[in-house]
């Protein structure tokens, strides 16, 4: 397994009217090929930033992201546009299609910015909504048509149709029922199957249970399962010992 | 992104808004409605006095000149091979007579001219044709008739009365040709066209000319033309600089359509001014609308960020709608324009009845519309287009 992707001491801190606020200190991860990466926390814990960062869609304020050998870093606003349109996949918790537009055209989108030629893209379109399991006769249905279900897989195909070094979901199944969740899962399951790069953010440890590995944030700082489980266990003495 | 591909993204977004775009536009149709149907009225206002008055005979140079003694056909023969620049000069003489039907009697003014006249003037024939050099020269019985004379003479303004005859004095003459109305005329009187050299000989006596014209060669500067011949004749009739001033006017119709032209684009650029606040409020909603849009709109840019859109792409899909709107107004506007000023005119001609008004639209006015129309997209587009590409990603995301 090679690496995709290595964040190296990586801080964020924002400055806003309200004051200075740390939400990252000092972050280290790397994730390998092929692998399904699921990253738990609690609210304001920094997961999002973190993810964020790794979506090249924010710059860290101090330490290096390295994206497939490239240091992101440091790269122009249209350069990160760029990889964002080429390398990176991303899953949302609202699904965040485009309402009136049809699925295939939803599809397309990154490719249309990635200045994909038209006949290509309608060929990757398909192949990614087949690949995710949307049946044919829906591809000309408007998004905003679709059942929650059926919307995060076109979302999905969304994010996997410029075959992106790194798939991004940001609690994809946080709308949706236990089926559906499993369904979506089980299709994370496979795109990791094929050798595809997969991280994910979610509260829900049934989700977790999907992951090649789980990794825990609070507080901006990465934990392992050992740190985190020994985090809790020193909360709730501590908790008990209050009452 | 592809400009196609904007085209497209540009047509959803505003096709899912029809209702609120198509009253978003309702000021630059308003405005550049105003625009065209007052730029084509004047344009047709000018176009019909042009015709009225002969002023489409742009090379047609007018002399005056007032010495103590008339001026002949042979004055005018020296004056041409003197003075470079005209192909031909030529003049009308007048003269009055009695002149009858056969059943109708009138009075007449008649202009008599030299068959260059007629072409010199472009004076445009409704029947028959004018006299040949050969009929001028033998002193042919022939007459061309006003169109406006027809209804004195033959109660018809329509009677075809070519080879019929008509009486002057004790002369029998033979109409071989209608004009249209050479201008104004007064009561009954009736305007027609006689050789000079019959006029001259059995009509008014007369070989004085008192309505003298030029047509200037192709390409000539016609006020080089109108100089030469004011400094021709006062050396001709050896007049002082003061007599000169006093007695000579020359100019060119040239000069008069420029004057035309010159009043009537005071007229319009009034006009224009006033239709212009028309447009700035059009351009002003249509900012509002895309403020509006881009506020609606915030996730839908992070997601388009997201998804690998530039700040450029942004940029230009917002200012392309904003575009769009402002031309879509304008092609509407200039449809309803036109259909205005036909309306316009077409009410005016009932009410006027003798003059006929038909709106002029050239290319070039239809340019200045819709790339004034590009402009106020723009201007007002940039504002809200920039906005929307400046938008942080992730806060645009996390917009509700």
């Amino acid at each position: 397994m090679s690496q995709v992707l290595r964040i190296q001491d990586v801080h964020r801190i924002y400055e806003n009217e309200a004051g200075i606020t740390h939400v990252l200190h000092g972050v280290n991860l790397s994730v390998e090929r092929g692998e399904l990466l699921v990253i738990m926390g609690p609210s304001g814990s920094g997961k999002s930033t973190l993810m964020n960062i790794m979506g090249c869609l924010d710059r860290p304020t101090l330490g290096t992201y390295t994206l497939e050998g490239i240091d992101v870093s440091e790269l122009s606003d249209d350069d990160l546009a760029f990889i964002r349109s080429t390398r990176i996949g991303f899953v949302f918790q609202s699904f965040n299609l485009l309402p009136r537009a049809t699925v295939l055209r939803n599809v397309t989108l990154p490719l249309i910015y990635a200045r994909t030629p038209k006949a290509e893209r309608v060929e990757r379109a398909i192949e990614a909504l087949t690949m995710v399991g949307v049946p044919v006769d829906l591809f000309d249905h408007r998004s905003n048509q679709l059942s929650g279900g059926q919307m995060q897989r076109v979302a999905i195909a969304r994010a996997i149709v410029n075959d992106p070094a790194l798939i991004l979901a940001d609690e994809p199944t946080g709308n949706l029922d236990s089926a559906t969740s499993d369904m979506v899962m089980a299709t994370f399951s496979h795109l990791r199957d094929q050798n595809k790069t997969v991280v994910l953010i979610t509260h829900d440890p049934e989700v977790a249970e999907w992951a090649d590995r789980v990794i825990y944030i609070r507080d901006g700082i990465l934990l392992t399962a050992e740190q985190e489980e020994a985090y809790v266990k020193s909360r709730d003495g501590q908790a008990r010992g209050r009452t | 992104m592809k400009f196609s591909d904007l085209m497209y993204e540009t047509w959803s977004a505003l096709e899912s808004n029809r209702g609120r775009s198509a009253l978003t536009i309702l000021g630059i149709v308003i405005g550049i409605a105003a625009v065209i149907a007052m730029t084509s009225l004047i344009g047709g206002i000018r176009q019909s006095i042009v015709d009225e008055l002969g002023l489409n005979q742009a090379r047609l140079i007018y002399i005056n000149c007032w010495t103590d003694r008339e001026l002949t056909f042979e004055d005018l023969d020296r004056l041409q091979a003197n003075v470079p620049g005209y192909d031909y000069v030529t003049g009308a003489g007048y003269g009055y007579a009695s002149v009858s039907s056969d059943t109708k009697q009138a009075e007449a003014q008649i202009t008599a001219v030299k068959p260059i006249y007629f072409e010199a003037t472009g004076t445009k024939m409704l029947q028959g044709r004018p006299f040949s050099e050969a009929e001028e020269r033998s002193g042919a019985m022939v007459v061309v008739l006003d169109q406006a004379s027809l209804r004195t003479l033959f109660d018809d303004p329509e009677a075809q009365v070519v080879g019929k005859t008509l009486r002057i004095g004790n002369d029998s003459y033979t109409i071989i040709g209608v004009s249209e109305s050479i201008g104004m005329m007064w009561g009954d009187t009736v305007l027609l066209y006689a050789p000079f050299s019959v006029n001259a000989s059995r009509i008014s006596g007369s070989e004085s000319i008192s309505n003298i014209i030029g047509f200037a060669t192709e390409g000539e500067d016609l006020d080089d033309v109108v100089r030469r011949t004011e400094n021709y004749l006062a050396s001709y009739f050896n007049m002082t600089e003061q007599q000169k001033e006093e007695s000579i006017y020359v100019y060119s119709m040239k000069s008069l359509t420029d004057e035309l032209d010159s009043t009537m684009m005071s007229f319009s650029i009034l006009m224009t001014a006033i239709a212009s606040i028309s447009l700035l409020v059009g351009g002003i909603g249509i900012m509002n609308m895309m403020l509006t849009n881009v506020t609606e709109r915030i996730r839908e840019i992070g997601l388009r960020k997201a998804l690998g859109a530039k700040n450029s792409d942004i940029t230009r899909q917002f200012l392309l709608e904003s575009v769009f709107l402002c031309l879509a107004g304008g092609v509407i506007g200039i449809i309803f324009g036109y259909l205005g000023a036909l309306a316009f005119s077409g009410l005016a001609t009932n009410l006027a009845q003798t003059v006929q008004v038909r709106p002029v639209i050239d290319v070039s006015t239809v340019v200045i519309a819709a790339s004034i129309c590009v402009g106020i997209g723009i201007l007002f587009g940039f504002g809200p287009a920039r906005r929307a590409a400046k938008l942080d990603p992730v806060e645009s995301l996390q917009y509700q």
